[in-house]
């Protein structure tokens, strides 16, 4: 069999992506073996016009991770698709627009601000932002355009396959591997993860208790045998699909959704509101209300990883 | 003036170009280096509760 043609490429991301592909440890050389990686920027010099050169579809597998918020990440986000046989979105920021849509809920405008100007540590007196042109003695300088919102892959590009996760876990990256090697890669449009929610992994102990009290995570140390849920803490599980063994709850920190909504769920934020309040204890409107109130940051939390997808959509200026 | 244009810049983490003029004699007559990205995380960190960021900024650099 031919050697595989393999890109990954980050457009708004961490380089956590990259990074995970790399913990697969010495099987990267299985990966070396089974392909040739024709651009990937952390880890090898090709440029953009080395992409640019190539036949369209010449390149079996992209493996593209970060969310789309810039002109150049659609711009490239584009390139790779038009170059690709196989465009894979990975990990969250490329499935959901993981954290960085957390900008959804501000603007560009506000981002711009505090980032260039309000920030204590700037030295800018003359109050500078970047242009997307600029003029200076020698020529041109440009810089891409900064979207006001965060979009993930297949809000840009048609998408062949998912694989969710802050990153993705090396479990379920070895999966992608061998399928790859094995050719046997799962109906397209598939999301390479678990079939079910994240609870459904969880081996601690549920026994289906009402709440009375909503706690954050710094109030109370739960009890490593319980559900979370259960003890008052914000855990997203029933609203998370599973796959990722659960290692967060395995180190008694609550479920913050990376993986995205279960099958069959369209809105993560609000799936899981509907099950928090589905396990309320009372029925009294003062006690629902103080329940309500106890939750300090909903839309931050619900949407963690999930504001592009998110029907909240976006912060909304007044008037517009 | 000629441009060369170093984009991306490689094996390090984040997103960068490079633009070198040269001036006739083929000498460097000025060079700049742009980051052609921002995600704001020093907005949006504003408004989550403060137990929750040391599970938000390590998304600055999963490196």
């Amino acid at each position: 069999m031919a050697k595989l043609k393999l890109a990954l490429y980050w457009a708004a991301a961490c380089g956590g992506c990259d990074v995970a592909v790399l913990d697969i440890n010495e099987k990267i050389l299985d990966v070396a073996n089974l392909a040739d990686i024709v651009f990937w920027p952390i880890a090898l010099d090709f440029k953009y016009h080395h992409v640019e050169a190539m036949p369209d579809k010449s390149i079996d597998v992209c493996l593209f991770n970060g969310a789309i918020r810039s002109s150049e990440q659609e711009h490239i986000a584009k390139m790779l698709r038009a170059k690709s046989k196989v465009l894979v979105s990975f990990g969250s920021c490329a499935c959901f627009g993981g954290i960085p849509a957390l900008a959804n809920l501000t603007t560009r405008a506000e981002i711009m601000q505090r980032a260039y100007i309000e920030a204590p540590s700037n030295d800018n007196p003359n109050k500078t932002l970047p242009q997307t042109k600029v003029s200076v003695p020698e020529g041109e300088l440009t810089l891409p355009e900064l979207f006001d919102d965060v979009l993930t892959l297949a809000q840009v590009v048609p998408v062949e396959y998912f694989v969710p996760g802050c990153p993705p876990t090396v479990d379920l990256i070895l999966k992608v591997v061998n399928a790859l090697a094995t050719n046997s890669l799962p109906p397209v449009g598939a999301i390479i993860a678990s079939e079910k929610s994240l609870c459904d992994e969880c081996d601690r102990k549920k026994e289906k208790k009402m709440i009375s009290k909503i706690y954050r995570t710094h109030e109370i140390i739960p009890d490593a045998e319980r559900c979370l849920l259960e003890q008052g803490l914000l855990c997203m599980g029933p609203a998370t699909r599973g796959g990722c063994g659960a290692l967060c709850v395995k180190v008694n920190i609550p479920c913050r959704g990376c993986f995205g909504p279960p099958p069959g769920v369209k809105d993560q934020g609000a799936k899981l509101i509907s099950s928090i309040a589905s396990i309320y204890e009372t029925k009294d409107e003062k006690d629902i209300a103080r329940m309500v109130d106890e939750v300090a940051d909903p839309a931050g939390t619900f949407y963690r990883f999930g504001m592009s997808n998110s029907m909240l959509k976006r912060k909304r200026v007044q008037g517009k | 003036m000629k441009k060369v244009s170093i984009d991306p810049i490689t094996r390090l983490e984040g997103h960068g170009k490079i633009e070198i003029f040269l001036n006739d004699a083929g000498d460097v007559a000025n060079a700049y280096l742009q980051i052609p990205e921002l995600r704001g995380f020093e907005k949006f960190c504003e408004g989550r509760p403060v137990e929750e960021l040391p599970r938000i900024v390590p998304r600055i650099c999963g490196v």
